[in-house]
């Protein structure tokens, strides 16, 4: 059982009276939640299917061959043919497809054209279809899906380097501070967005989109877990020559420890207060890399992909460009609003006066 | 004090430099290569020769193109200014060297400048006179004899004589100019050329062709008077000085704003203003081009009226953008036009790698024909406006294959196909796997951020018949870089093919742009050979046999005998199924202001471009009385025209 200690509750419960951070923060994970289970919400795999007595539910199994179904094709069934068929046979078969049945890259045109076609609930295409009549709600749920987890991996790993780095340069001081300092102030002179694009450039395009993501990752943390350092260097300093350090020093505590165990919880606030600003920057990143055409490779749906499609067609398809920024403001307003409401709730001047 | 020092030292540093720049200068200027160029001559006897109109052959027949149609419009008015776009502002003003061979230099060389005759638009190897007033052809020896009209002269003033000819092979020729291509191509195209008198030449050839004609006619002098500083710094000294030109279009110096614009100003006096095939073309007296990098912000522009044209190749311009029901195409402000023209056509396709494990198997290379959805791409993205290429070599007439077609979509083909190689079984995800359980699956390389729709397209489809695209878009540069390199499994790209009697074979499939040392003595594959990079054999194919078509092909003079092994060499190609033919753009489309007017027939047959041969003009009057009449409100008749003369059905 986890057992906050009562500052921390005391936070939290500040938290929660913050109602516009609140809010955002309950909206946010239900949003996550619904992305954790994205495949059976929008995807044109049906979620169940009965078919002579016999129940499939293909949207997590291997694909089925039309001939599974008494199709005469072998590649994966349109399974909104296949309901039409069913209900056209009325012969006690269904299929029971998700509220969105189109996956975001099958191109699903309803004139045989490929064009963007303006929202339409008749169709199941809520937010209309792009230039190549992929369904937009679809793209942009998986796009801002990836955009999402990216980015909260992305706070996660440059936390965890930017503390430790930055805690054992104001722990240890002395030479070893020195030579940190000078190795991050290079390092982060490095201009980060020329190298993420010389990185992905040579990357074969016979790596999985997983691996990509993975190394885009990778590159965008390293150039990244600087500025953390800065702020746990300066915040550990001031821990340091605590008495309560002392104290656990004298009683033989390890290093590891005394960072860990002591220090760290103290300079919590700081670092947490940062977390929203810094799952936003990384939500941008990767747009912008996508946008300028750098991120992931097509058909791979993406925010910044999204963006791009719509400023060319600003005037002949506004709803690709009302989509995809849309959601740009409500995912960055949601986290900048939840960032407010974490500061002010670990502001320690509510709960302490320094004498 | 001190500082006083300082600034009177720098002063002194200051004063003497610009001496020593000023010398440097002054004794550059003073640089004269006469007598280089005359020793270069001396040193090549075989290439240069003097002789006198007596050594003319008796029994030429002299030709001067007379009888062909006329080119462009009677109505033709002079006069007004034309506003386009360019894309980046020029690098150089240099039409040779590093640099020069960008999008701007149709301005200052193909479209505008004059070679001795040029080759008919509406007929098959006519050749109306140009710099030349007319022209013998010795079919024998591969020899072309032309007279230069008397009255020719460089824009700035000079007699354009034979002796800028001969200086254009020492120009082409020499180091300075940084150049390979142009060294290379006059170094083993031609193998001499002799001044008669001052207005009287012949250009040999080295290997007579079917269209050594074209060849030798198609030569444009270069200004020995402007070149008299020609030397090692050739790139920096020239780099922003015009070029006297043989054409109607100068750049004045203060026409030259860096970064913004080129203005191109017509010459009241041009020498061939008044010749049959050029009086009524060229009519703009002022071309503006503004430098506008955004392809999107070029239509913007284009709809505010700031550009006359624009090109509406694209379905998503033609019908989207500007659909007919647009108010300003619907009230008459705005025409647009298709123009179906027939000339050969960048072959967009599927270049497979046939170096590459797994597609060295021909039952692969078919399936993925089968398993590749253009019909769809054709029909669904295109609307159905392009159409199918059948071979990478269509549009040669004759040369081109009577009945070879492109292979269909057709899944099941494309599974049997696979199932041959191996590929019998699909994975969880419905791509096909083999028994050693490797997946079939490719990258598209590609450098044509626009297509890569097409691509995504493909894929869809292609997963159908267990096959996997994976696409991999890069910059123009990169992409065409990696297909160089044979760094691809499959290439999306496309060559830019001239208007040209016959194919190039030797480039595109002949072993010796594919490997080093590809076979032994007797036929049989080398083991050691290793892969020849930087060559447009983009499928890496070598065959001994296709060898031997090849080299006879090149070594023929004959036009019947060519024309079989073209076709022989195109099925062979079509069995080895390397190339997934794509789709051809048989016509091209536009949209341009009321003011800009063409003639009734609109264009002639073979340009890739409305503007190519200037036969069009501006009516400055028609401009204020459309741009009032869009103010106030005031329609016309809608103009949505179709210029079908020269489809292909």
């Amino acid at each position: 059982m986890l057992r906050l200690n009562p500052q921390t509750i005391k936070k939290l419960k500040r938290f929660r009276q913050i109602k516009r951070g609140y809010y955002s923060f309950l909206i946010l994970m239900v949003m996550l939640g619904l992305f954790v289970v994205g495949e059976l919400l929008i995807n044109n795999r049906a979620l169940v299917v009965k078919y002579e007595g016999e129940w499939y539910f293909p949207t997590y199994s291997a694909f089925h061959p039309g001939t599974d179904f008494g199709f005469p094709y072998t590649y994966e069934t349109n399974y909104r043919e296949l309901k039409q068929r069913f209900a056209e046979e009325n012969s006690g078969n269904w299929v029971l497809l998700p509220l969105v049945p189109y996956s975001p890259n099958e191109n699903h045109s309803t004139t045989g054209i490929f064009r963007p076609e303006a929202p339409s609930a008749a169709n199941q295409h809520y937010l209309g279809t792009d230039s190549t009549s992929r369904d937009i709600l679809a793209r942009l749920f998986y796009g801002t899906r990836t955009a999402l987890f990216f980015a909260m991996a992305f706070t996660l790993a440059t936390y965890v380097i930017g503390i430790a780095i930055g805690a054992a340069m104001g722990y240890f001081g002395g030479l070893f501070d020195l030579l940190f300092q000078r190795v991050i102030e290079i390092w982060s002179n490095v201009p980060f967005l020329y190298m993420v694009i010389i990185i992905f450039s040579v990357i074969p395009a016979a790596f999985s989109i997983f691996t990509r993501i993975s190394i885009l990752l990778t590159v965008m943390v390293l150039f990244s877990w600087t500025s953390m350092t800065y702020y746990m260097r300066t915040e550990t300093y001031k821990q340091k020559v605590r008495d309560y350090v002392a104290s656990a020093r004298l009683i033989g505590s390890s290093n590891t420890r005394i960072i860990f165990k002591h220090i760290l919880p103290n300079v919590l606030a700081t670092l947490v207060t940062f977390m929203p600003f810094t799952v936003i920057a990384a939500v941008t990143a990767i747009t912008a890399l996508d946008f300028l055409g750098f991120g992931l490779p097509p058909p791979t749906p993406s925010l910044g992909e999204l963006l791009k499609q719509g400023t060319a067609n600003l005037r002949t398809a506004p709803w690709i460009v009302t989509s995809a920024f849309g959601t740009l403001v409500v995912l960055l307003t949601l986290v900048t609003f939840i960032g407010e409401a974490i500061r002010e709730s670990f502001d320690p001047k509510k709960f302490t006066v320094y004498k | 004090m001190i500082r006083t020092v300082r600034n009177m030292l720098s002063g002194v540093v200051l004063a003497a430099t610009l001496l020593a720049c000023g010398g440097a200068t002054e004794q550059a200027e003073v640089r004269d290569n006469t007598q280089e160029v005359l020793d270069y001559y001396a040193a090549h006897p075989d290439l240069f020769q003097f002789k006198t109109l007596a050594d003319l052959p008796a029994d030429l027949v002299w030709e001067r193109g007379e009888g062909l149609p006329d080119l462009g419009s009677p109505d033709a008015k002079k006069g007004g200014t034309q506003y386009g776009s360019i894309q980046d502002f020029p690098r150089t003003l240099r039409y040779v060297g590093p640099d020069s061979n960008g999008a701007f230099r149709t301005w200052i060389l193909d479209d505008v400048t004059l070679p001795l005759a040029l080759k008919h638009p509406d007929t098959d190897y006519d050749f109306y006179p140009a710099l030349a007033s007319e022209w013998a052809l010795d079919e024998e020896n591969g020899i072309v004899y032309a007279r230069l009209d008397p009255a020719a002269r460089w824009s700035d003033g000079e007699a354009i004589t034979v002796d800028d000819f001969m200086f254009m092979f020492f120009f082409n020729r020499s180091e300075y100019i940084v150049a390979p291509w142009y060294n290379n191509y006059y170094n083993i195209t031609f193998s001499n050329i002799t001044k008669y008198d001052d207005h009287t030449l012949s250009v040999t050839m080295n290997t007579k062709k079917p269209d050594f004609a074209y060849q030798a006619l198609d030569l444009r002098p270069e200004p020995q008077h402007f070149y008299k500083e020609l030397g090692e710094d050739f790139v920096e000294r020239y780099q922003w000085r015009f070029v006297p030109t043989t054409g109607p279009y100068v750049i004045r110096d203060e026409d030259l704003i860096p970064g913004r614009s080129v203005t191109l100003t017509r010459l009241q006096d041009w020498w061939a203003k008044d010749k049959k095939y050029f009086a009524n073309r060229y009519n703009v007296d002022r071309i503006v081009l503004n430098v506008i990098r955004d392809a999107n912000n070029v239509f913007e522009s284009f709809k505010r009226g700031d550009i006359d044209q624009f090109g509406l190749n694209l379905a998503e311009h033609w019908y989207e953008k500007l659909p007919n029901t647009d108010p300003d195409v619907a009230n008459g402000y705005i025409h647009k036009s298709v123009f179906y023209n027939q000339r050969p056509r960048p072959n967009y396709g599927l270049w497979m790698n046939t170096s590459r494990p797994m597609l060295d198997d021909q039952n692969v290379r078919l399936g993925i024909q089968y398993a590749s959805n253009w019909d769809l791409v054709i029909e669904s993205f295109f609307r159905g406006d392009y159409s199918r290429m059948h071979t990478a070599n269509d549009g040669f007439g004759s040369f081109s294959h009577p009945t070879i077609r492109a292979r269909p979509f057709d899944i099941d083909k494309a599974l049997e196909h696979f199932a041959l190689a191996g590929f019998t079984t699909r994975g969880p995800d419905g791509i096909l796997v083999n028994e050693q359980g490797q997946r079939l699956a490719f990258t598209i390389t590609t450098g044509y951020p626009t297509f890569a729709d097409i691509l995504t397209i493909l894929r869809e489809e292609a997963a159908k018949a267990g096959l996997e695209f994976r696409i991999e878009v890069l910059d123009q540069t990169a992409g065409w870089q990696k297909v160089q390199e044979k760094q691809h499994d499959i290439g999306f790209v496309a060559l830019g093919v001239g208007t040209e009697m016959y194919a190039r074979f030797w480039d595109y499939y002949h072993s010796d742009n594919a490997y080093d040392d590809a076979f032994l003595e007797d036929g049989s594959v080398n083991p050691d050979r290793k892969i020849k990079v930087q060559t447009n054999n983009m499928e890496v194919l070598a065959s001994y046999e296709l060898d031997q078509m090849i080299d006879q092909f090149v070594a023929s003079n004959d036009v019947d005998e060519m024309r079989e092994l073209s076709h022989r060499m195109q099925e062979f190609v079509y069995e080895y199924a390397s190339f997934v033919p794509g789709f051809v753009q048989d016509f091209y489309r536009i949209g341009h202001w009321r003011w800009v007017k063409y003639p009734e027939f609109f264009n002639h047959k073979s340009p890739s471009l409305a503007t190519e041969l200037h036969v069009h003009w501006i009516d400055e009057q028609l401009k204020q009385e459309t741009l009032a009449a869009r103010r106030a409100g005031q329609a016309f008749e809608p103009q949505i025209r179709v210029y079908d003369q020269y489809r292909m059905q």
